[in-house]
C-alpha cells in the first residue's frame, strides 16, 4: 500500500499528460507533423538558455526570466511554422520543423557549451524523472493541462475544423491562420510544463502511442479520445508500479508498455477486420 | 594560410562527399514525407550496437558493427513492407513510433552496461573536424557500390518515391523499390553517424534539399543544387568555427538551418509580390 501512496504524485501528473497530449496526438498525426512536439521542447530549452546566460542565472531553470524566455521562443516558432505552411512554399511543414529542432538543439549546446556533465543533462532532459515530482509541480501542471483544455473544449470545433481539411485550403474557417497559430501555442505550453517533469522521451510517448493505437478504433473522436486514454492511463499504472518494483527506469517501461498495447489492438483491429470485412461480404453478397 | 588548408582539408572534402549522397537521399525523404526518418535509423543502430555489446563483443569489433547493421537493415525491411494500400497512419508516425521504442528499449539496455548513458549521447555529438583520410576512403569505398545501385534503379525508385504506385509500377514491386531504397539509405546513415554526429547528418540530408526545392522544380537539379548548397554550408561552417572557435557541428547546422529559414521566408515575399502583380495585371 506505501507504494501505491508513493506512486501517486506521478501517477497524477502521467494521467494529466495522457488526457492532454492523446487529444493533441491525434491532431498531430493528421497534420502529419508529429515531430513537432521534440521541436517545441528544444526551442522552449534554447529560449530558456537563453534567460539563463542573458540574465547570468545560474542554477535556475526554472526562474522567472527562463520561462518568459522559452514563451517568447516558443511564439516566434509558433508564427514561423505558421506562415511558412503555405501552398506555395513547396518544403513541407514536416522539414521545416525539422530544421527548427536542429538548429535549436545545436545553438542550446553553443550556448551551454561551458557547462560541465552535458552527458547527464542530455539524458535527464531525455527522460526526466517523473518519479520524484512533487504535489506543487503536479498542480502547476493541472492548472495549465485545464487551461488549455478548457480553450480546446469551447473552441473544438475550430480546432477539428483546422486539422480535417489541414492539406487543403480552410475555406469555411475565418481566420485560419489565428487558430493554427493558437494551436501551436497551446500545445507549446503544455510541452513546456510537461517535458520539465516527465521529459521529453515519455512525452512524446505520451503524444504518439496511444494517438496511434486510436487509429485502429473505428469511431469518431470521442471513441479515439477514450481508447487512448485508456491505454495511456494503463500504462502509466502498471508502469510506475513496475518501475518501482523492478528498480528500473519508468519511461522505458511505459514505454514498452504503450507499444505492447499498440501492437495488441493493430493484431485486433486487423482480426476484427477480416471478420467485418466477412460479415459484410456476406451480407451482399446475399442481395 | 597553408597549414590550416591542410588542417582542415580532411573534413572538407568528407563533407562534400557526404552532402552529396545525403543531397540525394535528402530529396528523396522531402518528397516521401519522413523527415525525421534518420534521426530513427541512428537510434535503431545505436541499440544494434548496444545489443552487440550486451552480447559480450567489444564496441568498435567488427561482430558488434555486423549486428547493428544487420538489425538496422532488419528494422527498415519490416518498415518498408508496411507500406499497405490504404495507410491508416501516416508513414512519419511509424518512424515516431519506431524512434520512440528504440530509444526506450536503448535507456532500458543502458542501465545493464557500465557508463550506458554514453551510447545515448554518443550519437548526438561527433566531430567532423577529426576525420582522417582512411575514414573518408573507406567512405567512399561503401558509397560508389550504393550509388551505381541508384543509378540503375534510380528512376524507378523515383518513381515510387513520388508516389506513382499503381499505375506503372504494382504494390510488390514499390515494396521492393522501397526496401532498396531504404537499406542503402540505412546503410548510408550508420556509416555516416559516427562521423559527423546526428544533427549535421540531419541537417545536410533536410536544410540544402529544401532550399533547392524552394526555388528549383527540376529533380535533378534539385539534387545538384543541394549538393552545391550543402557543400558551400558546410565549408563556410568549418571556416567560422575555426575561426570563432566554436564547435564545427553546431556552426555548420545553425548556418544551413537558417538558411533554410531565410529562403523559405524569400520565397514566400517573392509570391506575394508574384501575385499582387498578378492581380494587377488581370484588372
Amino acid at each position: 500500500m506505501m507504494s501505491i501512496g508513493f506512486i501517486l504524485p506521478p501517477l497524477v501528473a502521467c494521467v494529466l499528460i495522457v488526457l492532454i497530449n492523446v487529444y493533441f496526438g491525434i491532431h498531430v498525426i493528421k497534420r502529419e507533423i508529429i515531430f513537432i512536439d521534440i521541436a517545441l521542447a528544444s526551442i522552449a530549452a534554447l529560449g530558456s538558455a537563453t534567460g539563463i546566460v542573458l540574465f547570468h542565472m545560474d542554477h535556475e531553470a526554472h526562474g522567472f526570466w527562463p520561462y518568459i524566455f522559452s514563451l517568447g521562443f516558443i511564439s516566434l516558432a509558433s508564427f514561423a511554422f505558421t506562415i511558412l505552411r503555405h501552398k506555395k512554399i513547396t518544403i513541407p511543414l514536416e522539414a521545416i520543423i525539422g530544421i527548427a529542432y536542429a538548429v535549436a538543439t545545436t545553438l542550446t549546446v553553443i550556448i551551454l557549451d561551458k557547462g560541465a556533465g552535458g552527458d547527464v543533462h542530455v539524458h535527464d532532459m531525455l527522460v526526466g524523472s517523473i518519479l520524484w515530482v512533487s504535489w506543487s509541480q503536479v498542480f502547476k501542471l493541472a492548472l495549465t493541462v485545464a487551461l488549455v483544455g478548457i480553450f480546446h473544449i469551447i473552441f473544438r470545433k475550430k480546432f477539428t475544423m483546422i486539422t480535417d481539411s489541414f492539406h487543403d485550403a480552410c475555406k469555411e474557417l475565418k481566420r485560419p491562420r489565428l487558430w493554427d497559430f493558437l494551436f501551436y501555442f497551446s500545445f507549446g505550453l503544455v510541452v513546456v510544463e510537461a517535458v520539465s517533469m516527465a521529459g521529453i522521451l515519455t512525452v512524446f510517448a505520451f503524444l504518439i502511442l496511444p494517438a496511434s493505437l486510436s487509429a485502429f478504433i473505428r469511431g469518431g473522436w470521442v471513441a479515439k479520445l477514450i481508447s487512448g486514454w485508456s491505454a495511456g492511463i494503463v500504462a502509466s499504472f502498471i508502469g510506475l508500479l513496475l518501475s518501482l518494483k523492478l528498480d528500473v527506469p519508468s519511461a522505458p517501461v511505459i514505454i514498452v508498455l504503450l507499444g505492447i498495447l499498440l501492437v495488441l489492438s493493430f493484431a485486433w483491429f486487423k482480426l476484427s477486420g477480416k471478420t467485418h470485412a466477412r460479415k459484410n461480404l456476406l451480407k451482399y453478397g446475399a442481395e | 594560410m597553408l597549414e590550416n588548408i591542410i588542417f582542415l582539408l580532411p573534413p572538407i572534402v568528407a563533407c562534400i562527399i557526404l552532402a552529396g549522397i545525403l543531397s540525394y537521399f535528402g530529396n528523396h525523404i522531402l518528397t516521401r514525407g519522413i523527415v525525421f526518418i534518420d534521426i530513427a535509423v541512428a537510434q535503431i543502430a545505436a541499440l544494434g550496437t548496444m545489443i552487440g555489446i550486451l552480447l559480450g563483443f567489444a564496441e568498435e569489433s567488427l561482430n558488434t558493427q555486423l549486428i547493428s547493421y544487420l538489425f538496422t537493415v532488419v528494422i527498415l525491411g519490416f518498415f518498408s513492407l508496411m507500406r499497405v494500400k490504404e495507410q491508416l497512419l501516416p508513414q512519419e508516425a511509424i518512424i515516431g513510433i519506431f524512434y520512440c521504442v528504440a530509444l526506450g528499449m536503448a535507456l532500458l539496455l543502458a542501465d545493464m552496461i557500465p557508463g550506458g548513458s554514453n551510447y545515448i549521447t554518443k550519437t548526438i555529438t561527433g566531430n567532423v573536424l577529426w576525420v582522417t583520410w582512411k575514414v573518408i576512403i573507406n567512405c567512399v569505398i561503401l558509397f560508389v557500390p550504393l550509388m551505381i545501385i541508384h543509378l540503375f534503379l534510380g528512376s524507378r525508385v523515383r518513381a515510387v518515391t513520388e508516389g506513382k504506385t499503381g499505375t506503372t509500377i504494382n504494390l510488390r514491386q514499390a515494396r521492393i523499390y522501397d526496401l532498396v531504397f531504404y537499406i542503402t539509405f540505412g546503410v548510408v546513415i550508420v556509416k555516416a553517424v559516427p562521423i559527423m554526429g546526428i544533427f549535421l547528418v540531419f541537417m545536410l540530408l533536410i536544410g540544402p534539399a529544401s532550399i533547392a526545392r524552394a526555388f528549383v522544380s527540376d529533380w535533378r537539379k534539385r539534387i545538384i543544387w543541394s549538393w552545391i548548397i550543402g557543400s558551400i554550408g558546410s565549408m563556410i561552417g568549418i571556416y567560422l568555427s575555426y575561426k570563432l572557435n566554436i564547435s564545427n557541428g553546431p556552426a555548420i547546422v545553425s548556418l544551413v538551418g537558417v538558411a533554410a529559414y531565410l529562403a523559405a521566408f524569400v520565397r514566400l515575399y517573392i509570391d506575394r509580390s508574384e501575385g499582387k502583380k498578378g492581380i494587377i495585371s488581370k484588372s
